[in-house]
C-alpha cells in the first residue's frame, strides 16, 4: 500500500510525459485560427458607395449611416460589432468582406472607428447636391438607359417631365 | 506604459455586470492550463480587494450598477480595467436600451460623479471576445504586445 503511494508522483510524471505540452505560447506565437472564423469586417473604399443596406441588416447598429445635404456618412464602430457577417452578405457591390483579425484590444476608443464619407455629386441644373457618384455610377452599371438624366437631380426630371407633358397639351 | 504596479503579478477580479455568460467562459477558458495566463502571474482571486486588475464584461445593466461602484471602489490603487466583449465596451446590442447604460464611456461619467477614478481601461472588443483577444488585451495592458487598430477616415468623392 505504501509502496503504491510511493510510486504515484513517479506515474503522474509518465503521464504527463505521454501528454507532452498543450500550452500555447499565445502572444509569441501564432494563434489557431480557422477559416470559419469570423473578425473584424474590411470595408473596400474603391467600392464602397454608400447605399446603407449594411447598416440597415446591423443587429447591435455598429454600422451606422448618417446622410446630411452635402454628404453621406458611414461609420463603423467596431467595439459594438458582434461579427455576425450579415453586412457582408447584403453589401450589393461586395466592397464589405469579413477578416479574422481579432486583436482589436486598444486603450483609446476612437481608434476602433473607421468612417467613410461620400460626397455628394450636384445636379447639373439646380446645382443642389442630391446622390454619391458611386450610386449614380452603379445606376448606369445596371440600367443603360439612364444615361439621359443620371446627372440631374429628381425634382429636375420631375419638372422637365412635367414640361414635357405640358406642352404636348397645347 | 511600465507601471510599478505593472512589474509584478496582477491579480485579477472577474466582475459580471449582465453578461449573458459568453465572454465569462471565454475568460474562464483563457484560465486553463491551454492558454495559461498564470505565465504571466495573472491570478483569479475572489475578492476585488485583493486585484489589481477588474476582467468587466456585460453592459452595466442599472440593477448591478450600485454593486459595480462598491466593488471598483474597493479596488486598491492604482486600478485597470478590461472592458470585454461588445456588451462593456459599447453597450453591444442593448446600447440603447432603456435598462442599460451601454457601455464603459458612459459608466465613465458615473465613476467620476461617485469619485472613482480608473488609471487605465484597456478595451477588448469582440461578442464574445476570443481568449487570445482577452491574452492580448492583458498583454497590451503589460506592454508586451503594440496596438493593431487605429482610427480611419476616408473621403470619397
Amino acid at each position: 500500500m505504501t509502496l503504491k503511494k510511493l510510486l504515484k508522483p513517479f506515474k503522474l510524471l509518465s503521464i504527463a510525459k505521454k501528454a507532452g505540452v498543450v500550452t500555447v505560447l499565445y502572444p509569441y506565437q501564432k494563434p489557431l485560427i480557422t477559416p470559419e472564423f469570423r473578425g473584424k469586417i474590411v470595408i473596400d473604399s474603391t467600392k464602397c458607395m454608400g447605399c446603407g443596406a449594411c447598416a440597415n441588416a446591423c443587429p447591435p447598429n455598429a454600422l451606422l449611416i448618417t446622410e446630411s445635404n452635402e454628404a453621406v456618412i458611414l461609420n463603423y464602430f467596431v467595439g459594438r460589432c458582434i461579427f455576425c457577417g450579415r453586412c457582408a452578405d447584403v453589401c450589393p457591390t461586395g466592397a464589405i468582406s469579413i477578416s479574422n483579425e481579432f486583436e482589436l484590444a486598444t486603450t483609446n476608443l476612437d481608434n476602433l472607428k473607421t468612417i467613410l464619407v461620400h460626397r455628394h455629386r450636384e445636379c447639373v441644373n439646380c446645382g443642389r447636391p442630391f446622390a454619391t457618384g458611386r450610386m449614380l455610377e452603379y445606376v448606369l452599371r445596371k440600367v443603360h438607359m439612364a444615361k439621359k438624366y443620371i446627372n440631374e437631380c429628381p425634382d429636375c426630371r420631375k419638372n422637365r417631365f412635367i414640361n414635357i407633358v405640358s406642352i404636348r397639351k397645347r | 506604459m511600465k507601471n510599478n504596479s505593472l512589474k509584478k503579478s496582477i491579480w485579477v477580479f472577474h466582475l459580471n455586470t449582465g453578461s449573458c455568460n459568453g465572454c465569462d467562459i471565454e475568460i474562464l477558458d483563457a484560465l486553463t492550463p491551454y492558454f495559461d495566463v498564470e505565465r504571466f502571474g495573472i491570478k483569479l482571486v475572489a475578492s476585488p480587494r485583493h486585484a489589481d486588475l477588474v476582467l468587466l464584461t456585460g453592459p452595466i445593466t442599472l440593477k448591478t450598477l450600485p454593486m459595480v461602484i462598491n466593488a471598483l471602489r474597493a479596488v486598491p490603487r492604482p486600478r485597470y480595467v478590461l472592458a470585454i466583449g461588445a456588451c462593456a465596451v459599447g453597450g453591444g446590442i442593448w446600447y440603447d436600451s432603456y435598462s442599460v447604460i451601454g457601455g464603459v464611456k458612459e459608466f465613465k461619467k458615473i465613476l467620476e460623479e461617485h469619485n472613482v477614478e480608473i488609471d487605465k481601461i484597456v478595451f477588448v472588443p469582440g461578442c464574445p471576445a476570443r481568449p487570445e483577444a482577452i491574452i492580448y488585451g492583458v498583454a497590451l495592458l503589460l506592454g508586451l504586445v503594440k496596438e493593431k487598430v487605429s482610427k480611419e477616415v476616408v473621403v470619397i468623392d
